[in-house]
């Protein structure tokens, strides 16, 4: 035994001596890097004189898997439909299709940084990620290695800002923003208001409060009565409901992106005869989906914002921005049900705003991507509510922005101005 | 007073959600001595099943019980080829055999029927009764008088049966079930099929407020599990029991204990158990087993 | 001049007579040593990122393995002490630290939690250590987004330590997975020693019959809150990895399912086994690699159907493959008597 471990002390002094030689020597591997491109000249990877591929990576399985297939559906119905009709004419002249390569990251922000690992080299550009946490994950690994992460859905405010984030920028209107929306209605309202507040326990919920609260500061004809939280996992908000009942506020803001546990709220608010104005996020007001099995007519009134026209209701029925949408749906992205979830609209704008930037590009680089990125302003996009557009030169603001209240007729929804007494 | 009467009714509805499940993985373990993390998993297959039936055009009751029976037949086959091969052997490979079993159900319910969350229809109406004050839905009125009524018949089976007797015999000792002319494998077989078809009343019971998507059982299998534990593996009555304990005391912590609050107020169940366990480790309403050394 | 393992009994095949020979082991070590500096050196960047990550998780199977597989104690919160490492990783950083104390914190912290939990939970059975080991997570979740002053709540936070310094020449990736085989690798081998030594047989008898081992004056309670402190320190060490290789954490590191998820890769492993911890962290990691390649929007049917067939044919794990295919291969070979000595070569 006493041998064994002297060979095994010489063995290790080998290998130490080894590793120590190896490290000064400071060998590189031979092969080309994958490290972004060399000189402005030389493409970036995932671009050729006929192709353009956009990697994403967003959740396809787990709880948030219904918005997240829409991600793909909605880029995938728009690029499907353009290069079914050719594909698209950039602005150095060539005339590329677009591939789009999408993983799954189980809202994993270990497997979004894995998968952003896996495609990086093989892409052009990163883009319409869904989720805060795990488009955090690999934000600074995408600033190192210059690769763009570009208009993901997430209304997480640091995304689009320009000094923090080089090579990011968000798609949708931040968190605050909306609530920000919301709360300059109220303020504007002519008589008082006792306001409770339900929000998700994150930080969807929290910028959403956080937009809120700062545009009713000031306002003395509105009160913050009660204030609570829930898990996005909860199977019920009837406790908090029903502690909120008991704070006797007119108005509830609901910044919550669960859609069974909206329904499930507005069921219970009815059960226990509470019966206030009503906001909800963009995300979960629709009307087919939430409001009509939740009764939401028996509420006075109901309130959310949007960008985007909703395919359920029953005005868009034969809009033809909205006919093209759910057909290009069915075609291209295999996805034959009217979405329940916005983000399908939302995929669909962000493919024709890219459409935009394509145009525009005069070398296949990622640096004139991003340059021509903040050129776009005023575009509205197929789907957009008139009133809204996508405007990118905003620094420290996403593409959308701008967002319209709107109230609940019972059908569908229409645009207000102003609080209705 | 009247909030508080509220949340305890709320707690109980919500702590019905839970029992279902806790009944179907009680069952699944005095049958077979595995703990199912698929119970869930397997409810809600059940009750996409059903949707599919009523969808068909079939009215609602029959749709039910065509999903029930063909849970019966479902969790039968699982136990005969998938589940037999590992119940004598390493009773981690088991559950994690069970863990690949959920996740492999809820992928197929995925590749179905997508996961967009699909409504269910209600066995019960929309209305809402009035108690002392609180008002409680019709439909939860509804699940907690099944659960009861489940966990009156499955107490009944155990103690009372000749095939809840052969089931837990089987489970506790299959050799010597067998020597004692118990058919093992057609009483494991059983115990799985009831047990799924348990299940499947459960997912019926809860879709409607849940709205049918495949990980819907997720978040109340941990609640479940905690409700068993608590209740003792041998009993129906003490998991029901807990069950409501749980969801009662969970929403009473969070209104009442500001410290806690509605993102903590999960930890209530779990300190509740442990504090049980120090001093009963048996349950609430389990029976002590001894082992032989 | 056979160097039989005093600790084998059974009759060992021709290939664990031959690993029983000094030489052939220390050659073997040499090779994996070499390996170990030049394989970096050569892989693609993603490669060694891949590597890396089966490193990190590997660690935490490993951890696991010492309290579920040797000590036989239920645990479904490993993943709560690699997180709990993760932010005391990340925390430390950003406040500036040394890197070396914060090696230290957050190795000792989730040590320290480790050891309280199961002070208080190891007199009960094992149902109610499992079910004290599954709140770990779900607890953890809701505390990590409510102190988030420490935190960065739920929106996480980075911690990027780990680019290559100038000196070493080499990338950021390199130089990840030479921490990572280094810190990892020396914690394996400490594990290995554990685990072979007098601890490991305490484990062993613990785990078989609780009663028996009192008898034989081997404290239950105490070897069991030694491996759940052991395995929590291996978390945390996990934890420190996770942060050198993904550089974010979030209060979804912390999630049950990854737990879950860590039990099964450990199973799949090989319970109870060293090596079986390497396998079952490449399966964690590589699994839904390969399931996303096959057809992202398919992984979850995939990775329940390729659990279940492995399992179907290897119930106890890939560290049993070349029992099975021994197995296979001698009832094709004609029967040997059971005196035979293993030096006798086939083939």
């Amino acid at each position: 035994m006493r041998m064994n471990r002297r060979r095994s002390r010489v063995a290790s002094v080998v290998a130490g001596v080894g590793i120590v030689a190896v490290l000064v020597a400071g060998c590189s591997r031979g092969g080309a890097e994958p490290d972004g491109d060399g000189g402005a000249a030389t493409a970036s990877p995932g671009i050729t004189d006929t192709t353009i591929t956009l990697g994403m990576t967003t959740p396809l399985s787990g709880g948030t898997a219904g918005p997240g297939t829409c991600t793909v559906a909605g880029l995938e119905a728009y690029f499907g439909s353009v290069n079914a009709a050719g594909g698209i004419e950039f602005g150095d002249g060539k005339t590329r299709t677009v591939e789009i390569k999408a993983l799954d990251d189980e809202y994993d922000p270990q497997k979004a940084k894995a998968n952003y690992d896996q495609l990086k080299g093989s892409v052009f550009a990163m883009t319409a990620g869904l989720g805060t946490p795990t488009n955090r994950a690999w934000r600074e690994a995408a600033i190192a290695d210059e690769v763009p992460q570009v208009l993901i859905q997430t209304g997480d405010p640091l995304f689009s800002n320009t000094q923090e984030s080089p090579w990011q920028l968000g798609f949708v209107p931040a968190y605050q923003n909306e609530g920000e929306a919301f709360g300059e209605l109220l303020a504007g309202a002519g008589g008082e208001h006792k306001v409770a507040i339900l929000s998700q326990n994150d930080d969807y919920g929290e910028g959403y409060v956080e937009g809120f609260k700062s545009a009713i500061e000031g306002a003395d004809n509105i009160e913050i009565v009660k204030e609570l939280t829930y898990e996005a996992t909860d199977t019920a908000v009837d406790a908090q409901l029903t502690e909120l009942a008991a704070s006797d506020a007119d108005v509830l803001f609901n910044a919550m992106s669960i859609t069974p546990l909206v329904i499930s709220s507005l069921q219970k608010m009815q059960e226990i005869g509470w019966l206030p104005s009503l906001f909800l996020p963009s995300n979960t007001s629709s009307p087919g989906a939430i409001l009509e099995p939740g009764g939401a007519a028996a509420l006075p009134a109901v309130y959310t914002v949007s960008f985007a026209k909703t395919p359920q209701s029953p005005a868009y029925a034969e809009d033809e921005d909205v006919v093209t949408f759910l057909s290009d749906l069915a075609e291209y992205a295999d996805y034959p049900d009217v979405p329940a979830f916005p983000h399908c609209m939302w995929s669909y704008m962000i493919g024709a705003t890219l459409e935009q930037v394509f145009t525009k590009m005069t070398e296949p680089t990622r640096e004139d991507f991003m340059a021509q990125l903040r050129t776009i302003s005023d575009f509205e996009a197929p789907l957009m509510l008139p009133g809204t557009s996508v405007d990118t030169t905003e620094d420290d603001q996403p593409a959308v922005s701008t967002v319209q209240v709107i109230k609940y007729n019972g059908k569908g929804y229409e645009p207000v101005d102003s609080w209705d007494e | 007073m009247s909030t508080f009467l509220q949340l305890m009714i709320d707690g109980l509805s919500t702590g019905s959600i839970y029992a279902a499940l806790a009944l179907s993985i009680v069952l699944v373990h005095q049958a077979t001595g595995l703990i199912n993390f698929a119970q869930g998993g397997m409810a809600v297959l059940s009750a996409y099943i059903a949707w599919v039936i009523y969808g068909l055009g079939a009215p609602l009751i029959v749709a039910i019980l065509a999903a029930v029976i063909v849970s019966f037949f479902l969790g039968a086959l699982i136990e005969r080829y998938l589940v037999r091969r590992f119940e004598r052997g390493d009773p981690d490979t088991a559950v994690v055999v069970t863990i690949g079993l959920l996740t492999l159900i809820t992928g197929i319910c995925a590749w179905f029927w997508t996961y967009n969350n699909q409504l269910f229809p209600s066995l019960f109406p929309l209305d809402t009764v009035q108690i002392a004050g609180a008002v409680i839905s019709v439909r939860s009125l509804g699940t907690i008088v099944v659960i009861v009524a489940i966990m009156v018949l499955l107490q009944a089976l155990f103690v009372g049966t000749k095939l809840g007797l052969a089931l837990r015999a089987v489970a506790i000792d299959p050799s010597s079930a067998a020597l004692s002319g118990v058919p093992v494998g057609r009483n494991l077989m059983i115990g799985w099929g009831l047990a799924a078809s348990l299940g499947a009343i459960a997912g019926v019971l809860v879709a409607p407020q849940l709205t049918l998507t495949p990980g819907m059982m997720d978040s109340a299998l941990v609640y479940a599990l905690a409700a068993v534990i608590l209740g003792g593996l041998t009993s129906p009555i003490g998991v029901v029991v807990a069950a409501w304990l749980i969801g009662i005391l969970e929403n009473l912590a969070a209104v009442y204990v500001p410290f806690i609050g509605h993102d903590l107020k999960i930890a209530v169940p779990f300190v509740l158990v442990f504090v049980v366990l120090l001093v009963r480790p048996q349950g609430l309403f389990g029976r002590k087993s001894v082992v032989r050394v | 001049m056979t160097a039989t393992n005093s600790f084998s009994t059974a009759p060992a095949s021709p290939w664990r007579a031959r690993l029983e020979r000094p030489w052939v082991r220390w050659g073997l070590v040499a090779l994996v040593v070499v390996l170990a500096i030049v394989v970096p050196l050569l892989l693609p960047e993603f490669a060694n990122q891949t590597l890396a990550r089966i490193g990190v998780f590997s660690v935490a199977v490993l951890g696991l393995n010492v309290v579920m597989g040797y000590a036989g104690q239920i645990s479904l919160g490993q993943i709560f002490f690699v997180g709990l490492g993760a932010y005391v990783t990340a925390y430390g950083y950003n406040a500036g630290w040394n890197i070396v104390i914060v090696f230290v914190l957050a190795c000792l912290i989730p040590a320290v939690v480790g050891m309280v939990v199961a002070l208080a939970a190891a007199r009960l059975g094992g149902l109610a250590i499992a079910m004290v080991t599954i709140a770990l997570p779900i607890i953890g979740v809701p505390l990590a987004k409510r102190f988030s002053e420490v935190t960065g709540g739920s929106q996480g936070t980075s911690a990027r330590f780990s680019a290559a310094p100038e000196w070493s020449g080499l990338y950021d990736d390199q130089w990840q997975l030479y921490l990572v085989i280094l810190i990892g690798g020396a914690t394996f081998m400490l594990t290995r020693n554990l685990v072979r030594g007098k601890y490991g047989r305490a484990f062993a008898i613990v785990k078989g019959n609780e009663s028996v081992a009192a008898s034989m004056g081997v404290s239950p309670y105490r070897y069991k809150v030694l491996a759940f402190t052991i395995a929590s320190l291996i978390g945390g060490v996990s934890g420190f990895l996770y942060m050198v290789v993904i550089q974010y954490t979030s209060p979804e590191t912390l999630n049950f399912g990854h737990s879950i998820e860590l039990l099964a890769s450990m199973v799949i492993g090989g319970a109870g086994s060293i090596i079986g911890s390497l396998i079952g962290g490449a399966w964690y990691v590589l699994v839904p690699q390969v399931t996303n390649i096959i057809d992202p929007n398919l992984t979850t049917v995939l990775q329940g159907a390729i659990l279940l067939i492995v399992l179907f044919f290897l119930p106890n794990g890939f560290v049993s493959l070349p029992r099975l295919l021994r197995r296979i291969g001698r009832r094709d070979a004609p029967q040997r008597s059971a005196a035979e000595v293993p030096q006798h070569i086939e083939e």
